[in-house]
């Protein structure tokens, strides 16, 4: 847990993968990660950000879209707030063929050592009125986060900015 | 023996050895063993022969010698015989010798002892096998072979070896001869053996051994002398139980621990061994598991269960599989009664009030509290004397010590309470006789009964005598404790008296003493030291007054008069009856007859809900005059449902129709335990707030009503009740109780659990029934004073006795003290900690801190210190790093007011909007949807060319390196020119009146001079050198003064820290520079034979001026594309301007506008970056949230006013309000108010009003520009009032523009601000003034003006007008100055604010009535003047490290002659007379130089300017300087400086 010579810091090693997704209804999705950490945090080796193949839905395993996208990464810290959450985003296209997001989702890397499995639930957010809803599923262009590392921030949660958010369910880590 | 030498074989079988080489190797090792032995055996048979061993010496020294040619075998045994003597004692057969002791000391002929010991002991076999090796050599046998001889050595060897022993025993026998040094007498002692007598061990052994006695030690040894053992369970102390410990092992114990010193210790008061109680519990905690199987570990063991299937709701019992029947819950609704019925007479009522009362007192009565608590305190009182009084006979144990006082406060608090019950009892009965009168007056007084109640008052006599002792013993008892109380009490203030007095005194004292002092010295001033001395003394403390015990007394008896029974007085039991008479209705007056008709049409019902849904209702019955209901009916429920409400619904209904709701109440759901049977009925009460009004004798409810003639004392009563039911399980026909399975389930819980946990027993609900809890605590016989127990304890008693005594205290959050990992110092001490909120609350040093180390012990305290520094001179002016004194409180100042500004910035960029966060499509408007349709139908044009928008690129995902910046540099225009040196041109005054300029005439140069002028010139050789990012670019060189570069430069960027959000880029500092330089070529070659051979030039660059444009402006506009004005001294040394044209008159109309030079640019930035708006936005959001003063309508209606701006025209902004410096929102017209300029400056040409507003122009310039949000690019501007702003010396353009407009207003000039877009600052305002029906625009922060219809104009677009009274915004499709109309009378281009249907409400202006100007001090600034000269010659010095800076004071001081002149002529058409007067003042030289011209605020941009013009960068030897500075003060400490900087060489 400690360099010699510099500063004391830990090391995190995190490796692991994108395992599957549960959206009932959807098919051909791809998803993207990447994460998110505090001030006190560098990542030291491995892939910061990654986007998977397109999953077909398999017959076999539950409609589960199956993407087995690995994740290996090491980050190096001096404090543990800050914990580093994986931030996953799923898109995928819709009834025209446009490619809209279809999940947002972030958990924090376990912080005990040893496999875990993580099931998220994913979200969208929802348009603010009706006939943006109609017109961004016209034209495809439906609301997205400016940055998915929103889902894994606290700010700009309070009053003022309250957006509806649509669940879709399951996605396992 | 293997180590000894081959020295004793014989050698016969030696000699033999060759002659039988031939036979087997077998048959040749017998023969040599044999050899061996028979030689042994005559060996020894010769030694055993011969009494002289000498002989046997001889003959082995000449067999040694024979065998070994050449050995000296002499000194080897000489050696031998000197080692034998150490080694002596290893030797066998030495210790027969001992007895031997007469015999003389050997010889060396005989055979030593060793030399035998070898001799017999020696090991043939070794010398056997070292043979066999040499054969096996010679003769390749077979292994097994040679075992088989090996195994044959061996036994022979055996036998050897017994051979030998054998031969021991007869060496020792004859070995006399053997003699040793030293005698046994020396070594041993003789001693008989040691005995002790058996008894002598036993006493001895009874010295320190112990054997503790069995038997039981008698209670008088283990406590202190004089004690007896105390029970303290018998005295009510908890004591727990002990483990057990069998009775004879705990008397060892005891005996063995009283036999140590200080044994006693171990034991308690109550004579037994202090032991802790039994820590094992009575029973298992966890479940036992039981194996069905055996030989399966139980925990291992797997279970079959049944498959459950989950029903979806499990209230449903009838879902599960194995339903269990039906289940049935019993409702018994016996009856209700009335407390309050709108039917109630007020006889009633009385009536009603009255039974509640005495119910109150039966219940009183029955708890008797009173009774209880005067025994209490009586045995607390016993319980004290007998503590003091046994601390009188035996020595005072610290313990009853200890607990006096605190029996003594159990005795207050007890008194207390008693004496609160008392009088509650005293009240009660008092109101119950009141209640009685009253009834029995009404009755009187209407002359009829309605209710059969009577009281009767029971008096029991008391024994006059005995009642007054106890009654005067009671008071004695407590007029002692009082007098105590205040005792200890007056002690104690005593003390702290004491203590003051003291300190008083010593004051008092000290004070006489200096007070003498000073009379003796000085008698005059005595009464005004008095006075000041009288102010400070200290308040004479006052001694604390000791209670009178006889008003202690008098006290007391009041108290108890008031609520206690006097001595003697009967004690009263009030009996309440119901066998009163009720007058019949005929002899009632009507409208108590209409009443109880009235009554007697009323009937209720009641209904039962069960899970909200009804099932059944009882019969309706009459309410009966007494207003009581009996329904007296079972409703037997039989559920499948789990009981979740079971509610009562009371109807009442009036004559035949109408019904209402009266209350609804619910019942809880029994518990499991309750059955059919053992329920007992309960009462619940219920009320309506139904408000009925009658018109009879019914007092109605909800309506007020009063019982005094008068209508005082109104009382309001509400419909209420009781309902007397119970419910209860029912039980089966077996006496199966019909319970729900879940509930049977945990009945079933093992029953052993119950006397120990009250939750198994009476389950989680019954922790909150009290009775029952209260019932299982007696059965379970809880030890009351176990502490485990206390709170149990309390709950019970507290809830039982009905009323819960409020604590003292309320203790917030009683657990944090636990949660607490470090105490709070030690928190404040940590420097990671401190470190770490520092981080969190942004402060500027650790902002973006990262990686805050892991141990304390990394974090140095260095890291601090600058930020403790910066508090620390947070107040702390320092005027060491300024000039001026006044200018560093103006920059402390400005210091605050920015982080205050980025606090706010910090704030802001924590909020976030929806838009910030969510991407989302706006709802495309009807136009943009028919655009787009039409766009589809557009016939498509190929060949007209289209422009293709960049790609913008968001600035997240750059790095380095992606992002450059483009400059295009295309031309300049009228760029200075080198002049001839010798060449004297004709000073030519030229000053230029608006008149001028705006009729663009042609300039007045003769065509003669022209051509001249043509003729001689000189080439100049202009290059453009572009820095950014101390990134140097540069252009070629091209030639005349209208060069034509069209160069593409590219430059990288970088961003601060690597970090390209927007608002990152928002905040970046830095400028591009464009320098204009002259190429200047010098011939060096000196020697006239080097000339013939090369040319030898030197490149020298003369600086001609700069353009400079921020990097954030570059970032906004996406693109910089214009024309500009370089920045070119006034004067520039060498170079003159071209006044007229040459050959290309295309551009006539527009250069003879203008006096500078002037250049083509293009800038932009690759890729094209999206400006991030979203922080401004978000600040104006906060910006509304900030204070203000405004009036609500005006702040909407300008919000209003704003929107619709934007919607029409986004790009342009609008402005209506802005904050001020304490941070208020302030409608923006306040600002503009007509102020007076320095009257000096009006003075100054009195009669040219354009040359005064031009000098007052200059005036505001020359305030320093200081951005207040340098950081923030404009996002939140602080507008300062022009007072303040003159006072603090330093603004950005709005305060410049605001000063400015003021004073034009001031002179009587039409003016208006206008906020618009300028190159290069961006977002600005500027200043509008009409001059003869022409429009000039004003540049605030360069004093210089414009007309509209300048190209060279550096404002590019007018966003809106703002003048004292109103705003415009332009709603023009242009925005550019030259194509809009200024009129704003009209309202189709200008929207103004405030209009005839909204008037200008006439809001007072923020600014001051009249600006006062305080004249500069001269002397400083000539004293300024010196400094700056000195501070810049120095530095001159400090960038030449190489070169000797020589210093021309000669023209030192024609320059410094020159720059007053400057000053006067605010730096125009002055050149000439220099070039002239230098040149005759100098001579030979060829002089370049120019003056520098700059506002002051600081030295420091002083220094950047002159260095940033490189004429230290000259390195021909010969060169010399001159530096010359000039302060002009203007009022209010408003100074221009101007450097001259020239740098000369000598012309050969």
């Amino acid at each position: 847990m400690a360099a010699g010579g510099g500063p004391d810091v830990f090391l995190v090693s995190v490796s692991g993968e994108i395992e599957s997704g549960q959206f009932p209804g959807l098919d051909e999705l791809y998803c993207k990660f990447c994460f998110v950490y505090g001030q006190d945090w560098v990542p030291t080796a491995g892939l910061e950000e990654g986007i998977s193949q397109i999953a077909c839905r398999s017959d076999a395993a539950a409609a589960a879209l199956v993407w087995n996208l690995p994740l290996d990464i090491t980050f190096k810290s001096t404090n543990p707030w800050g914990w580093p959450q994986i931030v996953l985003s799923v898109y995928g296209p819709d009834v025209f063929g446009h490619d809209v997001v279809r999940g947002y989702g972030a958990v924090h890397v376990p912080i005990e050592p040893g496999r875990h499995i993580r099931t998220l639930p994913m979200f969208v957010p929802e348009s603010t009125s009706r006939l943006q809803k109609f017109t961004s599923w016209f034209t495809g262009r439906r609301p997205e986060f400016t940055d998915p590392r929103v889902v894994a921030q606290g700010e700009g949660r309070e009053g003022g900015t309250i957006f509806k958010l649509h669940f879709s369910p399951n996605f396992c880590l | 023996m293997a180590a000894a030498a081959p020295r004793g074989l014989p050698p016969v079988p030696s000699a033999s050895r060759t002659g039988f080489a031939e036979f087997s190797v077998r048959e040749r090792m017998r023969e040599k063993l044999k050899a061996a032995r028979s030689k042994a055996e005559s060996t020894f048979l010769q030694e055993d022969s011969s009494p002289r061993p000498r002989r046997l010496k001889s003959i082995r020294e000449k067999k040694t010698q024979g065998r070994l040619d050449k050995e000296s075998d002499k000194d080897e045994f000489r050696e031998m015989q000197e080692d034998e003597s150490h080694i002596s004692s290893k030797v066998k057969f030495r210790d027969s010798t001992k007895k031997a002791k007469q015999k003389p000391p050997i010889q060396n002929d005989f055979p030593s002892a060793e030399e035998a010991y070898k001799f017999f002991t020696f090991d043939f076999d070794s010398e056997a096998e070292r043979k066999k090796t040499g054969i096996k050599k010679r003769n390749e046998l077979n292994h097994e072979e040679e075992e088989a001889e090996e195994e044959d050595a061996e036994t022979h060897e055996e036998g050897q070896e017994e051979d030998e022993t054998d031969e021991d025993v007869h060496l020792v026998k004859d070995d006399d001869l053997f003699i040793l040094e030293q005698e046994a007498q020396d070594i041993l002692v003789e001693k008989p053996a040691e005995y002790e007598s058996y008894s002598e061990q036993l006493r001895k052994e009874k010295e320190f051994l112990f054997i503790p006695s069995m038997k039981a030690v008698p209670a008088s040894q283990k406590m202190p002398e004089n004690m007896q053992p105390r029970f303290l369970e018998d005295e009510g102390l908890y004591t727990g139980e002990r483990p057990f410990v069998s009775p004879s092992n705990l008397n060892i114990l005891e005996n063995r621990i009283l036999r140590q010193e200080r044994g006693k210790e171990w034991f308690g008061d109550d004579g037994k061994i202090l032991a802790l109680p039994n820590p094992i519990k009575q029973s298992l905690t966890r479940p036992p598991i039981f194996s069905l199987e055996e030989g399966i570990e139980p925990e291992l063991e797997t279970l079959y269960r049944k498959a459950i299937k989950v029903t979806a709701a499990n209230q449903y019992l009838v879902g599960s599989g194995d339903f269990q029947g039906p289940f049935q819950l019993d409702i018994d609704i016996s009856g209700l009664i009335f407390t309050h019925h709108p039917c109630f007479s007020r006889e009633h009522v009385l009536a009603a009030k009255l039974a509640q009362l005495y119910d109150q007192y039966l219940a009183r009565k029955q708890k008797n509290l009173t009774t209880l608590l005067t025994d209490k305190l009586h045995a607390l009182r016993n319980a004290v004397q007998c503590s003091i009084e046994g601390g009188d006979a035996a020595a005072p144990k610290p313990i009853a010590q200890q607990s006096i006082p605190e029996y003594k406060m159990e005795i207050r608090q007890t008194r207390r309470l008693r004496d609160a019950e008392q009088e509650k009892d005293r009240t009660l009965l008092k109101a119950i006789i009141k209640v009685w009168k009253e009834m029995k007056s009404l009755r009187d007084f209407q002359k009829f009964t309605n209710t059969p109640m009577k009281l009767y008052l029971r008096k029991e006599e008391v024994d006059q005598r005995l009642d007054e002792k106890a009654y005067e013993a009671e008071i004695q008892d407590e007029i002692n404790e009082l007098l105590e109380e205040y005792r200890e009490e007056y002690e104690k203030k005593m003390e702290e008296y004491k203590a003051e007095l003291q300190e008083w005194k010593s004051w008092k004292r000290a004070q006489k003493s200096k007070k003498k002092k000073k009379k003796k010295d000085l008698r005059e001033e005595e009464e005004s030291i008095d006075e000041s001395d009288l102010g400070e003394e200290p308040v004479k403390p006052v001694p604390p007054k000791m209670v009178n015990s006889l008003e202690i007394e008098q006290q007391v008896r009041e108290k108890v008069d008031s609520f206690r029974r006097k001595p003697g007085e009967p004690v009263l039991i009030p009996e309440l009856v119901l066998s009163g008479s009720i007058t019949p209705s005929e002899l009632c007056p009507r409208a108590e007859v209409l009443r109880r008709e009235d009554v007697k049409k009323r009937s209720s019902f009641i209904k039962v809900l069960f899970n909200s849904k009804e099932v059944s209702r009882t019969v309706t019955r009459p309410i009966s005059s007494d207003f009581r209901v009996h329904f007296g009916q079972i409703f037997n429920l039989q559920i499948f449902n789990w009981p979740e409400s079971l509610k009562l619904q009371i109807y009442e209904t009036t004559g035949i129709s109408s019904t209402t709701l009266l209350a609804e109440l619910f019942l809880p759901v029994p518990e499991t335990t309750v059955l059919t049977g053992s329920a007992p009925i309960e009462e619940i009460e219920f009320s309506s707030n139904q408000r009925v009004m009658l018109d009879h004798e019914g007092v109605g409810s909800g309506v007020s009503f009063s019982f005094e003639a008068d209508g005082s004392n109104k009382m309001t009563l509400m419909t209420s009740g009781k309902v007397s039911n119970s419910v209860s399980w029912a039980v089966g026909e077996k006496g199966v109780p019909l319970i729900p399975p879940v509930a049977q389930q945990n009945t079933g819980i093992a029953s052993a659990l119950k006397s120990i946990d009250a939750i198994a027993s009476i389950g989680t609900s019954g922790l909150t029934d009290m009775k029952k809890l209260a019932k299982w605590a007696a059965e379970t016989k809880l030890d009351p004073n176990d502490p485990n127990n206390a709170a149990l304890m309390q709950l019970i008693t507290v809830a039982t006795s009905g009323e819960a005594r409020v604590p003292d205290f309320f203790r917030l959050e009683q657990l944090q003290q636990e949660f607490n990992f470090v105490t709070d110092e030690e928190l404040d001490r940590s420097k990671r900690f401190r470190l770490l909120q520092l981080r969190n609350a942004e402060v500027a040093e650790f902002r973006n801190y990262k990686e805050v180390p892991l141990h304390e012990r990394e974090i140095s305290e260095k890291i601090f210190q600058d930020y403790e520094k910066r508090l620390r001179e947070r107040d702390v002016v320092d005027s060491k790093h300024y000039l001026d004194a006044r200018r560093a409180v103006v920059a402390n100042y400005l210091q605050k007011v920015r982080e205050s500004v980025i606090n706010r910035f910090l704030v802001a960029k924590h909020h976030f909007l929806l838009s910030d966060l969510v991407n989302e499509e706006e709802i495309p408007s009807l136009g943009i949807l028919g655009l787009g349709i039409f766009k589809l139908a557009e016939p498509k044009r190929p060949l007209k060319p289209r422009r293709k928008e960049r790609k913008k690129v968001t600035a997240q995902n750059l790095s380095d390196g992606d992002i450059k910046l483009l400059v295009n540099i295309i031309r300049a225009y009228d760029i200075p020119v080198r002049k001839a040196v010798s060449k004297l041109q004709q000073p030519s005054k030229h000053s230029r009146s608006f008149n001028e300029m705006f009729t663009a005439s042609p300039s007045a140069q003769s065509p003669g001079e022209n051509i001249d002028w043509v003729l001689n010139q000189v080439l100049v050789r202009p290059f453009v050198e572009v820095s950014f990012q101390r990134t140097v670019c540069r252009t070629t060189t091209a030639e005349g003064p209208n060069p034509n570069w069209n160069e593409e430069l590219e430059l990288p960027f970088r961003a601060p820290n690597g970090d390209y959000s927007s608002h990152s880029l928002q905040s970046v500092k830095d400028e591009v520079f464009i320098n204009l330089f002259d190429e200047v070529l010098y011939d060096v070659g000196e020697d006239d034979h080097e000339r013939g051979s090369g040319i030898h030039t030197r490149v020298e660059r003369h600086w001609l001026g700069c353009v400079k444009i921020p990097f954030t402006t570059i970032y906004f506009q996406a693109r910089i594309d214009g024309t500009f004005k370089v920045d070119i001294p006034p004067v520039l040394l060498g170079y003159s301007k071209e006044k007229n044209l040459g050959n290309d008159r295309g551009y006539d109309s527009v250069r003879n506008l203008s006096e500078g030079s002037y250049i083509t640019l293009f800038i932009t930035i690759e890729p094209q970056l999206i400006p991030g708006e979203s922080v401004r936005e978000k600040m104006n959001e906060m910006l509304k949230k900030f204070d203000t003063q405004e009036d609500e309508k005006l702040l909407q209606a300008a919000e209003k006013y704003e929107a619709e701006c934007t919607s029409k025209f986004p790009s342009r902004q609008c402005l209506t309000t802005v904050i001020d410096l304490s941070g208020k929102s302030v409608f923006i017209t306040r600002y503009i108010k007509p102020l007076n300029p320095p009257q000096e400056l009006l003075d100054a040409h009195p009669n040219s009003s354009q040359i005064t507003a031009e000098l007052v122009a200059r005036y505001v310039a020359l305030i320093p520009f200081l951005p207040d949000s340098v950081s923030f690019a404009g996002i939140c501007d602080l507008w300062s009032t022009s007072d303040q702003f003159l006072h603090l010396l330093a603004g950005d353009e709005e305060e410049h523009a605001v000063l400015l407009c003021n004073y034009f207003l001031g002179m009587g000039k039409k003016a208006w601000l206008i906020i618009g877009n300028a190159i290069p600052e961006g977002a600005t305002a500027y200043v509008l003034t009409l001059e003869q029906n022409q429009y000039a625009i004003w540049n605030p922060s360069t004093g210089c003006f414009y007309g509209q219809f300048d190209t060279f104009c550096p404002l590019k677009n007018v966003y809106c007008l703002i003048s004292c009274d109103n705003i415009w915004f332009n709603i023009q499709e242009y925005d550019s100055p030259v194509r809009i109309n200024f009129d704003t009378s009209k309202a189709k281009l200008w929207k103004s604010f405030f209009s005839r249907s909204s008037p200008y409400p006439g809001l007072s202006s923020i600014q001051p009535e009249e600006l006062i100007y305080q004249p500069s001090d001269k002397a400083a600034v000539v004293e300024l003047q010196g400094r700056i000269e000195k501070i810049l010659k120095e530095k001159i010095m400090e960038w030449r490290p190489r070169h000797l800076t020589r210093w021309n004071r000669y023209c030192t001081s024609t320059l410094r002659h020159f720059l007053p002149l400057l000053e006067q002529n605010r730096g125009k058409d002055v050149e000439d007379d220099h070039q002239a007067e230098l040149q005759k003042q100098l001579g030979d030289y060829r002089v370049s130089g120019f003056p520098i011209h700059m506002p002051f605020s600081e030295v420091g941009p002083l220094i950047e300017a002159v260095h940033s013009t490189g004429v230290h960068t000259i390195d021909i030897p010969s060169v010399e300087f001159a530096l010359a500075v000039y302060v002009h003060a203007y009022p209010q400490n408003v100074l221009s400086v101007w450097v001259y900087v020239a740098s000369l060489v000598r012309n050969r």
